[in-house]
């Protein structure tokens, strides 16, 4: 029985199999937006809220259905200029939970996320004088840990890495064209937009990288990263992801960056079986009616079962079960999409 | 001292004991600080990192608005309201 949590604009909602159709439970935070969602160590769930007037909540549930707020969540320390914005994800590493946070920055949590320490050694990086926004905002949004290497990705920064358990951070964005930059301009530091990244649970430093440049791989944890495109109808995008078993990569491109909508208004995912030397439409089950919306950065999620789901700006879930090969639109309608996660 | 603060429903899931609460305290700001003793996940939601009411947030002692160095008498009532700037 599959389970799905859908964050969107105006609360959480959870979805439960029921026969052919889908038992919708929600809104949970009724009037937060919600926009993450974590697990912890010992099982529990975790979502990350917000608002434009009352900040950033963390709460945690054991049954999806009753939260319990954080006390203390990711908050900068007194006296910063800077704003806590948004939570706009979480990764379990070990003992450890970890948010990725806007205005960007990087908090680590030692009890399951009630409460949480600044990673001083990624927000006072010494680059960070040149972070600059993207148009989500100055977000760090994505976290991936493997064989003693942590990847952060920022925008619009770029790709960092730290192979010391956090104490250091190392840009790596090497092939990345800037998103502010002339061709053939000296490549700065910093400054380049990552949109999603994934890598091989196996061997970590096998890494694909959804960028708003375009989309990239490397084999050697972001030291260099070469463009794979080849089938794409467009380089722009939010989504990579990387089933853990068999290698599939999936991504769901979008127009450009000025035309954030799918070309044509053709909606779909499309499938890497060769590590996206080469991609394709994934599978079959696609509207054949205009689909002009957009799928944002952390609106996707999939499982070790073959399990894919991604929701859009325009508040649809779409489903593959089979990894890709048959797709279905599920029938509720949500605001705004920003984060999905399919429980266990 | 003991005054009465009612806060918004949308802040409901950052409460433990409802949206009505007795508090104490001769400003605002002790007995916001009253407040955030019984619920902790409300002190980040009303106030800032640096401890000031946030932007958007109104609080009203006896219909009047307030800030945090606003007295408070015996038997005030204490309004947060629900945020009114947005579409």
């Amino acid at each position: 029985m599959m389970r799905i949590l859908v964050g969107t604009e105006k609360g959480a909602f959870l979805l439960t199999e029921s026969g052919s159709d889908w038992q919708v439970d929600g809104p949970m935070f009724p009037g937060w937006k919600v926009t993450a969602f974590g697990q912890t160590t010992g099982g529990a769930i975790v979502a990350a809220t917000g608002s434009n007037w009352f900040g950033v909540g963390v709460h945690h549930s054991e049954n999806l259905l009753e939260w319990k707020p954080s006390d203390s969540p990711p908050a900068w320390p007194e006296g910063s200029d800077r704003k806590m914005e948004q939570i706009w994800t979480f990764h379990n590493q070990g003992d450890r939970l970890l948010a990725g946070v806007a205005q960007a920055g990087l908090f680590s949590s030692d009890d399951s996320g009630m409460t949480w320490d600044p990673v001083t050694s990624l927000n006072e990086h010494r680059t960070r004088d040149q972070w600059s926004p993207g148009a989500g905002g100055l977000c760090a949004h994505r976290i991936l840990s493997g064989n003693g290497s942590m990847w952060l990705g920022i925008s619009a920064v770029g790709v960092f890495r730290s192979d010391d358990d956090g104490v250091t951070w190392v840009p790596k964005n090497d092939g990345i064209p800037s998103v502010d930059t002339a061709e053939g301009g000296q490549r700065p530091e910093v400054g380049y937009c990552v949109h999603g990244l994934a890598h091989d649970p196996v061997e970590p430093n096998h890494m694909w990288r959804q960028d708003h440049q375009g989309v990239f791989r490397s084999t050697d944890g972001g030291d260099n990263w070469e463009r794979i495109e080849d089938g794409l109808p467009a380089g722009f995008g939010f989504v990579m992801w990387r089933h853990p078993a068999t290698g599939r990569l999936l991504t769901v491109p979008l127009e450009s960056s000025d035309n954030r909508v799918p070309v044509d208004g053709k909606l779909s995912a499309f499938a890497s079986d060769d590590d996206g030397a080469s991609w394709r439409v994934a599978g079959s089950g696609w509207s054949p009616a205009p689909q002009f919306t957009g799928v944002l950065r952390r609106a996707f999620d999939g499982d070790d079962n073959g399990g894919f789901c991604f929701g859009t700006s325009g508040g649809k879930l779409w489903l593959t079960r089979d990894l890709g090969d048959t797709w279905q639109e599920l029938s509720p309608s949500f605001p705004r999409i920003a984060a999905v996660s399919i429980v266990a | 001292m003991s005054v009465t603060v009612r806060i918004p429903r949308v802040l409901s899931q950052a409460v433990t004991t409802g949206l009505r609460h007795e508090a104490e305290g001769e400003t605002l700001g002790a007995v916001l600080e009253s407040l955030f003793s019984q619920e902790p996940g409300l002190e980040n939601h009303l106030l800032d990192e640096d401890g000031r009411i946030r932007p958007h947030v109104l609080i009203f002692v006896d219909a009047a608005r307030a800030d945090l160095d606003t007295p408070v008498a015996p038997a005030s009532e204490i309004q947060v309201l629900q945020a009114v700037s947005g579409g």
